[in-house]
């Protein structure tokens, strides 16, 4: 047989080192002056399969994730921004479009002055562009993905410019200040009518937004050409921008650049050129980007933090980035065959006690995850928290968790579980012979939720309690374990888990009006306590100091939910060289405030 | 021969339709829908409906299937629903840089293992035989994800000489502007494929070896190499050019794994997302794409196969 030729094997060769020059070698990260110096790129690792898919500051049901806010912010600075980048989660003045507001003495008047910023088309920001925004939403707030029946933007009875730059609200009635500039007025963002109030393409900037049907009309221009992801780089609509940065780069599959706004006219100028977003299938597919160094800020993934120190010597810091958010299981009180169990409050606490939430948070989590034992976040700042959640009312206690349910009536069965045997003992609506058998339906795909969940069967099956898991993909389980009425086929889900990155992020205030309200939205369990709304209602109606303090003592005790251990938003692994990064903990991005010191 | 071909059309039709029935059929039966997850947690009842509405989820099944194979009768695929493209768009994009990764690593694995299976047959049993065996055996049994994590770790992580991510874009210029990219995914995608087709044509060209015309040929004094390459060569290419046309299933799902490891931004890519986003349109949309693929591969090997082998030809003449 022939032997290859040389001509062969010098092409190969060739090839190789023409592919090994193109490839370069790893990037350096870390080290550094420690001066800063301006310009510069950072790649940022998106969450796995997160694609930004909206661009309008006045977000659609389906693109209300957070990475779309956080892209729209740098571009469109909101009316008001918070963060809790200060230890505590208090208004950004300097990412906010207006000054501190004022309220009248009756809190039914609020005045608003905005700050001097321009739009890169030369416009002023001015008082219309705000009563464009309210215009197009009070048309269209069925559509709009904030919408809550009776909040904005039915609370704002009356729109008053009283000149280019300061402007009144008059409110329905009266709210608490902080309470409505938290969780209402963060909700405005400030639109440049100067480029954007047309009723389609090529038609004349006019007020057709001061009439419902125009700005019906206006709104569905938008919104279709919001639906054209790929002409957000090019379509002249988004490049009206008043933010530090504009958009220079955006496909569907969820590459995304934002460069530098050189118009931009703020106090929060940016340092960097320009920040490259990136997607990933999955976090694993990141972890091998992050460590061959291809990325400047990415996440660790909970398995992979025995790397951690492999990772520090590679130029990354390290940091959880804990978010304003708690983690539950809800209760399916209506549920036609536990429902009535999980209304006794000693079975809740029986439940809650056989929680072993610091096994799970250092074992499980790796110490990255944060025990939670109420409805307020509890590990960022404590303005909102009692004493009586954050000392844990029901500590992990399998003996306590057993004598609650034997002083009830429950006596274990052959097969070890508990059996009702008295109705009059269990409570109103538990029949005798009743097995204290339940199903968790919980989302699949996760090693730390699996092995939660599984600690959860362990520590309920030491007290009698059979518990069934049923993993589904999030999507099945946010699907199925919706509010239900006991007659429904769909009411079969007793308990559910969608928590793996924590179960619900909060606004700038806390409050539980979505989440815990008899007939919310998103009271999946259909919890309903007299007290519970009482003390809601006095959150967002009262500046009463003490509303939500009470109320997170309340429902703390309460146990609407099983609290459960809340992980971070991620573990974060940042070039150590990029500094003024601060982790927002409301899930935001500040990139305008990071800078390379090398 | 025309007849033949007609009906193996017919038939592939009828294969892609029922696999758009049970794909249809699994997707929809999935409890829970697809609005909340679409829509997210704080969607309210009346957004899930209004959704539902929208999208006919509202309506019987089968009414919903014809509604969807109405729609395909004039090309449109759909939209997605959290990409905001015409799926077509979508798949227009995507495709070519899956074909090029599939076709790249696929070309690649049968030019080194043609020759290298008939090279290894003409030295059955000796040193070098059972190393190249022992090495395709090896890569035959390492999982597609498992190469790319040891190519990612050796090649992206302890040499960094290659990144461990292609070039992001729609556009398949960004992923051709920097080919270094190319090459991690290429060599994964390539590995199992060259591994198979290297066993397969030791084989085949074993067992031509072994047969009468063989024995013929070398009584007739005809030289090894003319055996090799006139004789043996085209008949043991006959079952293997039948084979990669039946692999081309096999070839796409590693490609999903192969884009997944190495963030290619290719349709498995784009099936990955729609998995995790409960994004139904595009999920039938890939599935269609592959099954096509499937069918397409299946009857290429079939006509590969009555072009190069006379035999086949006659019971497909007998068949017309």
């Amino acid at each position: 047989m022939r032997t290859i030729p040389r001509g062969w094997v010098a092409a190969l060769l060739a090839i190789c080192l023409a592919l090994t020059a193109c490839a370069g070698t790893r990037r350096q990260h870390g080290g550094g002056s420690g001066q800063p110096i301006p310009g510069g790129t950072v790649s940022f690792a998106l969450p796995p399969s997160a694609q930004p898919n909206w661009i309008l500051p006045l977000a659609l049901p389906g693109y209300t994730a957070s990475y779309n806010g956080a892209i729209q912010s740098m571009l469109f600075v909101p009316l008001y921004a918070y963060d809790g980048t200060s230890g505590s989660v208090t208004m950004d003045p300097l990412a906010s479009a207006a000054l501190p507001p004022k309220y009248s003495a009756d809190s039914r008047t609020v005045t608003i002055t905005l700050r001097p910023l321009t739009w890169s088309n030369g416009q002023r920001l001015s008082t219309r562009d705000v009563e464009f925004w309210l215009n197009l939403v009070r048309a269209n707030k069925s559509e709009w993905a904030a919408y809550t029946e009776g909040l904005m933007p039915d609370d704002i009875v009356g729109f008053h410019a009283v000149d280019d730059r300061t402007f009144t609200l008059t409110l329905d009635k009266t709210y608490n200040p902080d309470w409505f500039t938290a969780n209402q007025l963060t909700l405005i963002t400030p639109l440049p009518h100067s480029a954007w109030s047309r009723t389609g393409p090529g038609t004349p900037i006019g007020d057709a937004d001061r009439t419902a049907a125009g700005a019906k009309q206006i709104f569905t221009y938008l919104a279709s050409r919001a639906k054209n992801l790929g002409g957000y780089a090019t379509d002249p609509l988004w490049k009206v921008v008043d933010g530090p940065f504009a958009l220079s780069r955006f496909s569907s599959s969820g590459a995304v650049t934002v460069a530098r706004n050189p118009r931009y006219s703020g106090p929060d100028r940016a340092h960097l050129d320009s920040v490259s977003f990136v997607t990933f299938t999955s976090a694993s597919a990141e972890y091998n980007v992050l460590r061959s160094g291809g990325l400047d800020y990415g996440y660790v993934p909970t398995s992979n933090l025995g790397q951690r120190t492999v990772l520090e010597k590679q130029g990354y810091r390290i940091s959880p980035w804990n978010g304003w958010s708690i983690t539950y299981i809800p209760y399916n009180f209506n549920n036609p065959a536990m429902g009535k169990v999980f209304s006794q409050l000693y079975v809740r606490q029986a439940i809650q006690h056989a929680v072993n939430q610091p096994a799970i948070t250092s074992v499980i989590w790796r110490g990255t995850a944060k025990p939670d034992y109420g409805p307020v976040p509890q590990d960022n700042d404590r303005k909102y928290l009692s004493d009586r959640q954050r000392t844990n009312p029901y500590p992990y206690d399998l003996n306590r968790s057993r004598q609650l349910l034997a002083a009830h009536g429950w006596k274990a069965g052959s097969d070890g579980i508990l059996v009702c045997r008295s109705a009059t003992s269990c409570g109103a609506g538990v029949a005798a012979g009743t097995r204290f058998a339940m199903t968790l339906l919980t989302e699949s795909g996760s090693d730390e939720t699996d092995n939660t969940m599984q600690e959860l069967k362990s520590s309920f099956s030491k007290v009698g309690i059979e518990m069934t898991i049923n993993g589904q993909p999030l999507n099945t389980v946010l699907g199925k374990g919706t509010s239900c009425k006991p007659a429904d086929a769909s009411c079969a889900w007793q308990l559910s888990y969608f928590g793996t990155q924590g179960s619900w992020y909060f606004p700038a205030n806390p409050s539980g009006e979505q989440l815990f309200a008899t007939n919310a939205s998103v009271n999946f369990g259909s919890y309903s306590d007299k007290r519970t709304d009482d003390l809601i209602n006095a959150s967002n109606r009262s500046d009463s100091g003490t509303a939500m303090v009470d109320y997170s003592a309340h429902l703390a005790e309460q146990l609407p939910v099983i609290w459960m251990p809340n992980p971070p938003y991620q573990v974060s692994a940042i070039d150590s060289a990029l500094h003024g990064v601060v982790q927002d903990p409301l899930a935001g991005l500040q990139p305008q405030r990071w800078f390379w010191t090398r | 021969m025309t007849r033949y071909l007609a009906r193996r059309l017919v038939l592939a039709i009828v294969v892609v339709l029922l696999v758009t029935v049970v794909t249809f059929i699994l997707l929809h039966l999935l409890p829970g829908g697809p609005a909340r997850g679409v829509l997210g947690v704080k969607a309210t009842a009346e957004q899930i409906a209004a959704f539902n509405e929208a999208n006919g989820f509202n309506k019987p099944l089968p009414l919903q299937y014809w509604d969807y194979l109405l729609r395909l009768l004039h090309g449109d695929l759909g939209s997605s629903y959290t990409m905001n493209e015409d799926v077509t768009t979508l798949l227009a994009e995507r495709l070519p840089k899956t074909l090029l990764l599939t076709v790249t690593s696929t070309l690649l694995a049968t030019v080194i293992a043609l020759p290298l299976g008939s090279w290894q047959a003409t030295r059955r049993g000796k040193a070098v035989d059972h190393a190249a065996t022992g090495v395709s055996f090896v890569l035959y049994a390492t999982p597609v994800f498992f190469l790319s994590l040891l190519l990612i770790i050796v090649f992206a992580q302890l040499l960094p000489v290659f990144p461990a991510q292609a070039a992001q874009g729609e556009d398949i210029g960004t992923l051709l502007s920097q080919p270094a990219s190319l090459v991690l995914p290429i060599v994964a995608g390539t590995g199992v494929t060259l591994a198979v087709l290297g066993r397969y044509m030791r084989s085949s060209t074993v067992d031509n070896l072994a047969e009468d015309y063989v024995r013929s040929a070398r009584a007739r004094g005809t030289s090894e190499r003319a055996i090799l390459w006139r004789h043996v060569w085209p008949n043991s290419l006959t079952s293997v050019v039948a084979m990669l046309g039946y692999y081309v299933p096999v070839i796409f799902s590693g490609s999903l794994v192969v884009e997944s490891m190495f963030n290619y931004p290719g349709i498995g890519l784009l099936f990955w997302t729609a998995a995790r986003n409960a994004d139904f349109p595009v999920l039938l949309g890939v599935v269609l794409v592959i099954a096509i693929a499937t069918v397409t591969g299946a009857l290429l090997a079939d006509v590969a196969q009555l072009l190069i082998d006379p035999r086949v030809r006659m019971p497909a003449r007998a068949a017309a």
